[in-house]
């Protein structure tokens, strides 16, 4: 049997000692695309940064590659493999790009693949991460965790703020990282966006999965999506797949299926 | 007067170096540190302490650097273990507390003018050159040396260097810079230690000068504050010159006598003109964003 890359058992996390995450358990292959899903407070980002470190895990246990990390200091998962791009294009403003990625480089991290991956940032080497736009932004910071040579990235709503084109160049990045053998675990607000993209997809409420399955199950079942949002009742009128939920606007934690040209920064 | 300009410079190199030292644990470490000249003290007064048993001059500074880094290191690791997620406010208050104690500590173990005051070794002393009737002593050149060496240095291992471009990112950002790998408490003792070291060699060149009382030399954090605010706590050159700056005026108001026993209020006068200098620049924008 293969060993996942990333592997939680009954992992519960705190925030400010509050307890937000419980009795969690799931886990990232290598290669595949791991998709959590869940409305506004589930505890999705909480989850991220308890795995990341930066949230403390009060019980279970978090494996990477097999060993336990869930004790060790955050700079020291990340040396372990362990990348994580944060929500809100955490670039270091005042280092150019380069040096965003020289700060990051370790073991066969290579900067060379980065710009492969993103031609744009290749132009920009030498521009101060500050002035370039929130795409690009976002691209320094998925570089970031690439040249740590990680085997688990962690990816939290990289598509906020973002032109829906930027997005869906973006998102074809998420597969290509999947395709270097890493294990990606994707967080995102377009539901149905993540779901093309993602390979198996675990839903948070409350702090708690709700649903752990290939994503192809919920792929353009908004019905199902809402209520396992939300745990109520069905929506009464199902938008289509390929629009955003109606009612998105009254209800903004609803799930919502790609990205709207209203989403521009 | 010019001599007594000229006679400032030492110290102004000296408050330069202390205010760098402001400046570099602002920007690095997020962290006003009130306690920085208690703790280099401490070091100054272990090294006189040690020489005044007989132990050679350089040794005796390399212990007295060395018990200065060391004791910043142990603020500094405490202040990581227990207040990292803290606001700047309380980090500040935290070391107005040490500044307190150490101060206390300080005073019962070395005395102060009123039980005898140490005696530092001054060997930079000595006249290097006159133009006219200005003598021009070599503790002027060595201090400005040591503060330009210093802006220098630091400035370069910020911008050339991997472990200037990481204590960057840990200043930025200290949460994201150790998601990405960067060991932020270990560099942040590491700031904190080499601070120490500067500052206890800061207060051994400034302390032939303005005497061995440990009061005097720890409360050298106002002069240190003040020049750091004529580099708004950011930029290295202006602080620096700040430093020199104020050395200057001090030395002018040692020779007006009618002046020179408010001396001390130079540093207070500093910052309250940069305060309102600065505020009034506030009160104009805000008054032209109506």
């Amino acid at each position: 049997m293969t060993v996942p890359a990333l592997a939680l058992e009954g992992v519960g996390v705190d925030r400010a000692e509050v307890p937000v995450i419980h009795d969690v358990t799931l886990d990232a292959a290598p290669g595949a695309v791991t998709v959590i899903l869940g409305a506004n407070g589930a505890g999705k980002t909480t989850l991220m940064d308890g795995i990341a470190g930066l949230a403390k895990v009060r019980s279970g246990t978090i494996r990477l590659d097999g060993t336990p990390i869930e004790k060790l200091a955050t700079f020291r998962r990340a040396r372990a493999g362990l990348g994580y791009v944060e929500q809100a294009r955490t670039t270091f403003r005042t280092l150019t790009v380069e040096q965003n990625l020289l700060v990051s480089q370790s073991g066969d991290g290579d900067l060379g693949t980065v710009y492969k991956l993103f031609p744009e940032l290749d132009k920009r080497r030498n521009l101060q991460a500050g002035y370039l736009s929130g795409g690009e932004q976002q691209m320094v910071v998925l570089g970031r965790a690439l040249v740590t040579a990680p085997k688990v990235v962690l990816i939290d709503e990289m598509s906020l703020g973002l032109a829906p084109l930027v997005v869906r160049r973006l998102m074809t990045t998420v597969g290509e990282l999947a395709s270097m053998g890493i294990a990606v675990v994707l967080i995102e607000q377009f539901a149905n966006l993540a779901l093309a993209a993602g390979d198996h997809a675990h839903v948070l409420r409350k702090g708690g999965v709700v649903f752990s399955g290939p994503c192809s199950e919920l792929r353009g079942d908004d019905e199902r999506l809402h209520r396992l949002y939300f745990g109520g009742p069905p929506l009464t009128t199902p938008g289509p797949s390929t629009g955003p939920v109606p009612g998105g606007g009254a209800t903004p934690d609803a799930p919502r299926n790609g990205p709207q040209e209203s989403e521009r920064p | 007067m010019v001599n007594s300009v000229i006679a400032g410079l030492t110290s102004g190199g000296g408050y330069a170096l202390l205010g760098l030292c402001v400046v570099l644990t602002y920007r690095l470490v997020a962290v006003v540190n009130f306690a920085m000249t208690a703790v280099g003290a401490m070091g100054a007064f272990i090294m006189v302490s040690l020489t005044d048993k007989g132990w050679n001059v350089w040794a005796a500074l390399v212990v007295g650097a060395l018990s200065a880094a060391l004791l910043s290191g142990l603020l500094g690791a405490a202040l990581v273990r227990w207040f990292a997620g803290h606001r700047e406010r309380t980090k500040a208050a935290v070391t107005v507390a040490l500044f307190v104690a150490l101060s206390a500590i300080g005073l019962r173990l070395f005395g102060g003018n009123s039980t005898g005051a140490h005696r530092f070794p001054n060997p930079f002393g000595d006249p290097v050159f006159t133009v006219g009737s200005v003598v021009v002593p070599q503790s002027v050149l060595v201090s400005l040396a040591f503060a330009l060496l210093i802006t220098l240095a630091v400035g370069l291992l910020l911008t050339r260097t991997r472990i200037g471009l990481k204590l960057q990112a840990l200043s930025e950002r200290p949460s994201t810079a150790e998601v990405v790998g960067i060991p932020a408490p270990r560099l942040a003792v590491g700031v904190w230690a080499g601070v120490g070291a500067i500052t206890m060699l800061v207060i051994v060149l400034v302390a032939p000068r303005l005497g061995g009382d440990f009061g005097a030399l720890s409360g050298l954090i106002s002069t240190a504050l003040a020049v750091a605010m004529v580099g708004a706590f950011r930029s290295l050159p202006l602080t620096l010159a700040g430093g020199l700056i104020l050395g200057c005026l001090e030395g002018m108001s040692s020779s007006v006598d009618s002046i020179q026993k408010y001396q001390g209020v130079v540093p207070f006068l500093v910052i309250l003109v940069l305060l309102w200098w600065r505020s009034r620049r506030e009160v104009w924008d805000t008054a032209h964003s109506r």
